[in-house]
Formats: structure tokens, C-alpha cells, sequence
């Protein structure tokens, strides 16, 4: 009876650690995050205001979920990484929005330049 | 039992009676899909679009199984984003569609003006091309009256030579001077030319009508014989006797004019009849001069 009680109570305790500590390590989306995020600077989103609060808060989430890590918060850690992964995507979408709107106005400019010349 | 019951059912109820409202991310989540639903973003890039569905499906099935879990809140604030992607990548996809637009009419409006400046070019050659032709022609023309003129000279020269063969042709200050004398051209005292002399007149008017450009004067003389103005009035009428006869011959009336001078300009000695018979003569000038006409 003892023996089953102290089976019973290892079982007990051992289950609430399982579910904390049993999340492995959200690596595989620390390095998309990071990948999302190294895109979104290439695609000039730093440079964009319509980007950088994304890109900041995507760097944000990225930092914090290292944090989760290292209190062994994995599951925690692996969806503000997702978090930060969505807003780095957003920032590279963004940038590419207003570099393509960018491009649309001046060429329409140059077309309008070559209009008046031509007149 | 009734514990067990009551744990189980209480959560359901809460959710059937409204008491779990959605987190504030689904709320936004909704509204971002939505917004970009309503966009070019449907027919720009449904993929996208299709993406952001999904993703707020997930979050939708999770507040559906677990309205209090954390998840809900972090997959809600990812469909959002997916959202505002999809709309944002629309709106790239249109501005792209926009600048292709342009482009093109950049290229139309290029071929325009350059077909245009083609015209202008091809217009200024033409007219480049009829300014040399009329060039030519107005240098042919020049060339053929440059020869006309020198072979109308030479003819003029040539009948002035001839002429100098059977009368006195000479130069002075005033011009050729053809001198006829007065013996043969009129009886004494009249001025009425002698059927012998219209020979020689003949010959004067074909040479003086190679002269086109001069002009000519006939001038009387006399002797001293007589009043001065008797022989004033002879050497006027003689004077134009000549100027008449040659015109009918053909020489232009326009370019010829007659004077009388008398005795008033002898080119020999009164005093013995040789003197006398020279001074009384006709001579018929052509100008040094060309005419303003021609």
C-alpha cells in the first residue's frame, strides 16, 4: 500500500513537469524567425516606416522567446517566435509594397515628363 | 458524480451564454481578414489570401476548444498578420500592375515622339533635298544665261568687227562711234535718205541690234555752210531720219534717240571742201554704258 501510494505520488508530480519541461527546444522556428527577420532587413524594411515597427517588434518577440528558452518555457518560447516570424514576413511584405508603389509613381512621373515633351 | 458533473458542464455553458468573448487579437484578426478580403488582394494574390484564411481558422478552432488558452491570443495575432500580409502583398501586386501600365505607355509615348521627330527629320530632308534641286537648277539656269550673255557678246563683237571692215568704227570717251558720211546719206540741203545708202544702213541697223544692252544715240552734223540754224534744223532732221530708218529695220525705238548739233562740233578744217565733206556726217554712238533694263 505504501508502495502504490508512493507510485501514485511520483506519478502526480511527474506529470505536471512532463507537461512544463517536456516541450523540446523550438529550434526549428528560432531559425525561421531568424530567417524571416534577416529577410525583412534585406528587403530594406529598416528603411520603410510602414516596416520598421514590424521588423522591431519581430526582433522583440524573437529576443523574449529566447528568454521563454532559457526559463524552459518552450511551448511558450515556440509561439512568439511564430509571432515574431508573422511580423518579419509582414515587414518584408510592406517593404515590397512601397517599393513597388514607389517605382508605379515615378515611372507614371516619367510618363507624364515625356507626355509635356512631347507636346 | 454530480462534482464531476457540474466541473464538466460549467465551462460549456459559460460558452453557450456568451460568457467567452473572443480576445481582442480575434476580434482584430476578423476585421484584418476581412479589410483585405475587401481588396484587390481576391483576385491579386488568393494564395496569400488563402494563407490568412487558414490561419485564422486555427486560431478560430482554438478559441473554439480552449477559449481561455494562451494559444488562442498568439495564433489570433498571427492570422492577423497573415491578413495584413495578404493585403500588403495586394497592394504590391497592384502597384507592379500599375507600373507595367505605365511602362507601356512610357513605350507608346516614346514610339510616338520618336516617330514624330522621324516625320520632323524626313520633312527637313525633303525640303533640305527641293532647296538643292532648285540650287541646281537656279546654277544651270545662271551657267545657260552666263553663255547666252557670252554668246550674245560675241556675236555683238563679230558684227562690230564686220562693220569696221566698210565704215569708220571707232572708240571714245562716249562710246563705239559709227561715223557715215553725209554725202552718202543725203542729197545737199535735204534729208531724205539716198536708196544707195540703205545698204550701209542695213548693215548698222543688223549690228546694232546685236547690241541689245546699249543704248544708242544718232547725231547731225554739218558743215559751216549756211545759218546756224538752218543747219541745226538740216542736222536734227538727218539725225532723225537715221534714228527713223533704223528703227524700221528693227532696232528697238526705246533704245535710240536722235540730236541734231549742226556746225557746232567739226572733226575737220571748214576751210577746204575734204574738211567740209568730213564734217558733214552722221555718227551713231552705242553707250559705253549697258542699260538699267537689261
Amino acid at each position: 500500500m505504501t508502495k502504490f501510494r508512493t507510485g501514485l505520488l511520483a506519478v502526480a508530480i511527474a506529470a505536471p513537469l512532463a507537461a512544463c519541461g517536456g516541450t523540446p527546444k523550438p529550434e526549428a522556428r528560432m531559425a525561421s524567425s531568424e530567417g524571416a527577420i534577416r529577410g525583412a532587413q534585406e528587403a530594406g524594411a529598416g528603411n520603410v516606416p510602414q516596416a520598421t515597427l514590424y521588423l522591431t517588434l519581430a526582433q522583440e518577440e524573437r529576443d523574449k522567446a529566447l528568454q521563454l528558452v532559457k526559463d524552459d518555457e518552450n511551448h511558450r518560447a515556440a509561439m512568439m517566435l511564430a509571432r515574431s516570424e508573422a511580423d518579419a514576413e509582414l515587414a518584408v511584405a510592406l517593404a515590397r509594397a512601397a517599393h513597388a508603389q514607389n517605382e508605379a509613381a515615378q515611372t507614371t512621373e516619367q510618363v507624364q515628363d515625356l507626355k509635356e515633351k512631347a507636346q | 458524480m454530480i462534482g464531476k458533473l457540474f466541473t464538466f458542464s460549467l465551462p460549456a455553458l459559460l460558452v453557450a451564454c456568451g460568457a467567452h468573448m473572443p480576445p481582442r487579437e480575434l476580434v482584430d484578426a476578423r476585421a484584418a481578414y476581412d479589410h483585405a478580403a475587401a481588396t484587390e488582394s481576391t483576385s491579386l494574390v488568393p494564395a496569400e489570401l488563402h494563407v490568412a484564411k487558414e490561419s485564422l481558422d486555427v486560431a478560430e478552432h482554438k478559441f473554439a476548444d480552449d477559449p481561455d488558452s494562451a494559444d488562442v491570443r498568439d495564433s489570433a495575432y498571427i492570422a492577423m498578420r497573415k491578413a495584413q500580409r495578404a493585403e500588403a502583398l495586394g497592394n504590391a501586386a497592384a502597384a507592379t500592375d500599375s507600373k507595367r501600365t505605365a511602362e507601356r505607355e512610357r513605350l507608346r509615348t516614346q514610339s510616338a515622339i520618336i516617330e514624330n521627330q522621324q516625320g520632323k527629320l524626313a520633312n527637313a530632308q525633303d525640303q533640305i533635298a527641293k532647296e538643292r534641286a532648285s540650287l541646281a537648277q537656279q546654277k544651270q539656269l545662271t551657267e545657260q544665261e552666263r553663255q547666252a550673255r557670252l554668246a550674245a557678246e560675241k556675236k555683238a563683237a563679230d558684227a562690230m568687227d564686220a562693220l569696221s571692215k566698210s565704215l569708220a568704227v571707232k572708240a571714245d570717251t562716249r562710246g563705239t562711234v559709227i561715223t557715215l558720211s553725209g554725202g552718202v546719206l543725203f542729197a545737199t540741203g535735204q534729208a531724205a535718205i539716198l536708196p544707195g545708202a540703205q545698204a550701209q544702213l542695213n548693215q548698222v541697223a543688223d549690228a546694232l541690234k546685236t547690241q541689245a544692252e546699249h543704248h544708242f544715240t544718232v547725231e547731225g552734223h554739218t558743215d559751216n555752210q549756211g545759218t546756224d540754224a538752218i543747219n541745226n534744223e538740216l542736222s536734227n532732221r538727218r539725225a532723225n531720219a537715221v534714228r527713223d530708218y533704223l528703227v524700221v529695220r528693227g532696232v528697238a525705238s526705246e533704245a535710240i534717240t536722235a540730236q541734231g548739233f549742226g556746225s557746232t562740233r567739226p572733226i575737220a578744217e571748214n576751210r577746204t571742201p575734204e574738211g567740209r565733206a568730213m564734217n558733214r556726217r552722221v555718227e551713231i554712238i552705242v553707250d559705253r554704258a549697258v542699260t538699267a533694263a537689261n
